[in-house]
């Protein structure tokens, strides 16, 4: 155990028209380093994650990081306190090269004024030094940095994909919430996928992650929920729920 | 000849006008992704307030507020006032995107224009005011006035040219170009979006309030039908035809237009054809737009260009033909102004 | 007041033939059409020519304007919206602004700047009660009753109704469904169209044809689209309706010239408390997407 950062989760609900998302899930990562959420489509996993993260209001129930509520944050004040999470679809700025998708995920508010920018770099230069040197590091860690002058639209799927993580990094999250980071990755590089997930777990980065690839899943986590119909309806280690008949029925029945 | 000198100068000082408005429009739509149809609006607004606070009560007695104060004051009463009023609409409004932001400046634009029209006891109603006085105007003689406004404009135009390129470069700008794109991941980056964009409207409107009475200099009065959509679509058609997102885009592309529609009052028509030429300039408007629109929808200089990094910190021997090799026209086009 | 209820009811039957076709547009095509208000204009210039020009009846040249406007509309879509449909909502709408010059300019060439009027003659008014009506003026309620009928009947029994409102709820969906998209866009384009030059002609009667009749008109057209909830066709129906009568009754309290700016005062005070519009029934999904 060596992230610190803890996520609760109690009884929330999310209705969308009729229709229960999630439907009083409760949940919690403390005591595990990597958590991970899966379940069939439809389950309700992303829509848990756009509730923790404040992209939506939950109708009830409670959210906690590190013991503080996050009811009624919004989405960026929730990043701002250290969660942060990746999209499944890794779309990034596409107008912007890959070394400006890392300066605009890390630059502080402070330098982002018009008075800054009016004033020009004396206002702001400190920041953006900080910002290009940790810029550096991670292109390093990832590997990506011959793409700096890329622009992400440019960008192949894997590369797309690694600098998801990347944006996330520059802002030294603590935890981080990963919506499907093995699809679209070439099941070659999945070990590499993994070592860099548990990389981030050594530089106290907490991991709660969703995914479909249940071989990926059940090596890299150290506790797993499984979700149906908005339910949770089996937790624990990987051993514990791959031998959970009900977890076989309703998921790895309908993947079999 | 001299007849031709001064037409092409008034032609270009029109033409400063519309490239310092469609820079302003391009901070705001082109980098910000808000679809502001509501241009007309803010100029209008800027354009009275600058002209009710400068006049002097003698000179127009039947105006209930006339201040006849200094032109600098008055420019900068125009800058506060506008850019006030755009902090009023953008604060509720940009919390939605997209077309509701864009009926609701359009909206906003024709009440300013109807108030313009009735409250003729502040604007002068539908003769508007006229014979308004320019700065400088006892200096020179006569006709040389046009070249001394000619010179002010092309100050403001390089002026707003300078500034957003800074801006443009900024961690700002970075900001801006990047919620635009990709409004979810911004939040989830720590941006507050929504007031950056209520910031990005209200600056935009204090530029529109401090370039405004070059308008009001170059035609030496304010009616409200000066105020209607129409000014809106040149300046966007403008933006359209330069670049959205480029920074000598926007007013290159007024130039251009400006003259292209411009050239056309320069000829000299009977009567019987008045009515064709004056269908000519519209014609000319719609066709342009949408030519460029489907042959160059990026425009004549475009925002990748203009945001080419060419040196980058450390820059590492790159790899040219694996960019060269992913990149695709569809991408370019997903990423010119569509916002979300 | 009760004769200004009579006027509110026209101008909101007129409006509401004029938004519904815009709604229509909105809804399946995925954009707003700016060159809308232009379609009604080309329709009223049209119903001029026709009755003084060609002497045909009021009915005859109503019915005829609507195929030549749906026809002009469907060749617009093809030849100008077509080619740029992949680029998204943005490029459309300045497109549509660009088309809007293109059919402005085009009919003044054609028809001159004069002001013209409908040279019909309807015969006296008729008194019910204290309220005087003309006989045109229940005719333009009637053509919205049979607007409304019309099109209820298109979308409910007829097959390509049917496709229409797939296509309206959920284009992809529709087009895996095998929705003949191209016969569903081509048939919405030429109904919005069609009813957009009726208005045109409704709007020509109720005053007089003048060059700006569509660019005056699309500003209260887009105030009754999103009253409505942004092209829900029943929904922009009843907002027409409301705003024809919340701008002729405040004429009853506030000076006359001061009713187009209740209309538009409306229309931002709802943007701003309910966005999803006063007369839509389920609230939108994702605003700010």
């Amino acid at each position: 155990m060596t992230a610190t950062a803890t996520l609760d989760v109690e009884g929330v609900v999310k209705t969308f028209g009729g229709v229960t998302a999630v439907d009083g899930v409760t949940l919690s990562t403390a005591g595990s380093d990597i958590t991970a959420l899966i379940g069939p489509n439809g389950a309700g996993k992303t829509t848990l994650f756009n509730l923790v993260t404040g992209f939506d209001r939950p109708d009830s129930g409670t959210v906690s990081f590190n013991g503080r509520r996050l009811s009624n944050v919004p989405a960026w004040k929730a990043a701002r306190l250290g969660l942060g999470r990746t999209f499944q679809t890794p779309v990034g700025f596409p107008s912007l090269c890959v070394w400006d998708n890392l300066m605009v995920a890390a630059a502080q508010p402070a330098s982002e004024t018009i008075l800054g920018a009016v004033m020009g770099r004396t206002r702001w230069g400190r920041d953006l030094e900080a910002c290009a040197q940790r810029a550096e590091e991670v292109l390093d860690q990832l590997g990506l940095s011959d793409l700096r002058d890329t622009h992400v639209a440019d960008l192949s799927a894997g590369d797309a994909k690694l600098l998801e993580f990347a944006r996330q990094l520059m802002r030294r999250p603590r935890m981080l919430l990963l919506d499907e980071p093995a699809s679209g990755v070439d099941p070659s590089r999945l070990p590499q996928l993994a070592a860099l997930i548990r990389s981030l777990v050594a530089q106290d980065i907490a991991i709660l992650l969703i995914d479909h690839n249940l071989s990926f899943v059940l090596d890299i986590a150290d506790h797993i929920y499984v979700m149906a119909r908005g339910r949770v309806i089996s937790e624990g280690t990987p051993d514990v729920v791959s031998n959970d008949p009900q977890v076989m029925e309703v998921y790895m029945g309908k993947a079999a | 000849m001299t007849g031709v000198i001064l037409f092409f100068a008034g032609t270009l000082t029109l033409a400063g006008v519309y490239a310092a408005l469609a820079q302003i429009l391009n901070l705001s739509a082109g980098w910000g992704g808000l679809w502001d149809l509501g241009m007309a609006g803010t100029v209008g607004i800027a354009a009275y307030v600058y002209t009710v606070a400068t006049v002097s009560p003698s000179e127009f007695p039947n105006l209930d507020v006339a201040l006849g104060l200094p032109i600098p004051v008055g420019i900068a009463l125009s800058a506060v006032v506008t850019g006030l009023v755009a902090l009023l609409i953008g604060i509720p409004s940009l919390r939605l995107r997209g077309e509701y932001f864009l009926i609701t400046t359009f909206a906003f634009a024709e009440v300013v224009r109807q108030l313009m029209i009735n409250q003729s006891s502040l604007t002068g109603g539908t003769v508007g005011l006229n014979r308004l006085d320019r700065p400088f105007e006892d200096a020179v003689t006569g006709g040389n006035y046009r070249y001394v406004l000619l010179a002010i404009t092309f100050a403001v135009v390089v002026a707003l040219y300078f500034f957003m390129r800074r801006l443009g470069r900024s961690p700002f700008g970075a900001l801006l170009r990047s919620q635009r794109d990709n409004e979810p991941l911004a939040k989830a980056l720590g941006k507050d979006v929504v007031r950056y964009r209520v910031l990005t409207f209200a600056l935009a409107g204090v530029l529109v309030g401090l370039v405004a009475p070059l308008y009001v200099w170059y035609l030496k009065r304010v009616v409200p039908d000066l105020f209607a959509a129409d000014l809106t679509f040149t300046v966007w058609t403008a933006l359209v035809i330069g670049g959205i997102g480029s920074f000598r885009g926007p007013a290159i592309g007024a130039v251009f237009l400006i003259c292209l529609t411009e050239a056309l009052q320069f000829l000299q028509v009977d009567a019987e054809h008045a009515v064709l030429l004056a269908t000519m300039r519209p014609l000319l408007l719609g066709l342009v737009l949408i030519l460029v629109l489907r042959l160059r929808p990026e425009g004549l200089f475009t925002e990748r260009r203009a945001f080419q990094r060419r040196t980058s910190p450390r820059t590492a021997p790159l790899a040219p033909q694996r960019a060269a090799l992913a990149s695709s026209p569809a991408a370019m086009e997903t990423s010119e102004g569509s916002g979300s | 007041m009760l004769q200004t209820l009579v006027f509110g009811l026209i101008t909101g039957s007129i409006l509401a033939i004029a938004a519904t076709g815009f709604a229509l547009i909105r809804q399946t095509e995925g954009f707003l059409n700016i060159a809308h208000g232009q379609f009604l204009l080309v329709g009223a210039y049209l119903g001029v020519e026709f009755t003084s020009k060609l002497g045909l009846g009021i009915v005859l040249a109503g019915l005829v304007t609507f195929v030549c406007v749906g026809a002009l509309a469907v060749l617009c879509a093809r030849l100008v919206f077509d080619p740029v449909r992949e680029r998204g909502a943005l490029v459309l709408l300045f497109t549509s602004i660009g088309l809007a010059y293109v059919l402005y300019a085009g009919s003044i060439l054609v028809f001159g700047v004069d002001i013209l009027s409908f040279d019909v003659d309807f015969g006296n008014a008729i008194m019910l009660g204290s309220v005087a009506i003309t006989p045109v003026e229940i005719g333009m309620i009637g053509v919205f009753v049979v607007a409304i009928l019309g099109l209820m009947l298109f979308f409910n029994r007829t097959r390509l109704g049917t496709w229409v409102r797939a296509t309206a709820s959920n284009p992809d969906l529709a087009r895996v469904r095998g929705v003949p998209v191209g016969v569903v866009s081509a048939s919405v384009w030429f109904v919005a169209g069609g009813l957009g030059g009726v208005a045109g002609i409704l709007l020509g009667l109720n005053s007089s044809v003048t060059s700006e009749l569509g660019w005056n008109a699309t500003m209260l057209i887009l105030a009754a689209t999103v009253l409505g909830g942004l092209g829900r066709i029943y929904g922009v129906m009843a907002a027409a309706m409301f705003l024809g009568l919340v701008m002729n009754l405040a004429t009853e309290v506030i000076d006359p010239s001061y009713s187009t700016l209740v209309a538009f005062g409306a229309l931002i005070i709802v943007l701003l408390i309910r966005p999803e519009g006063i007369f839509s029934i389920e609230r939108r999904r994702e605003i700010a997407a």
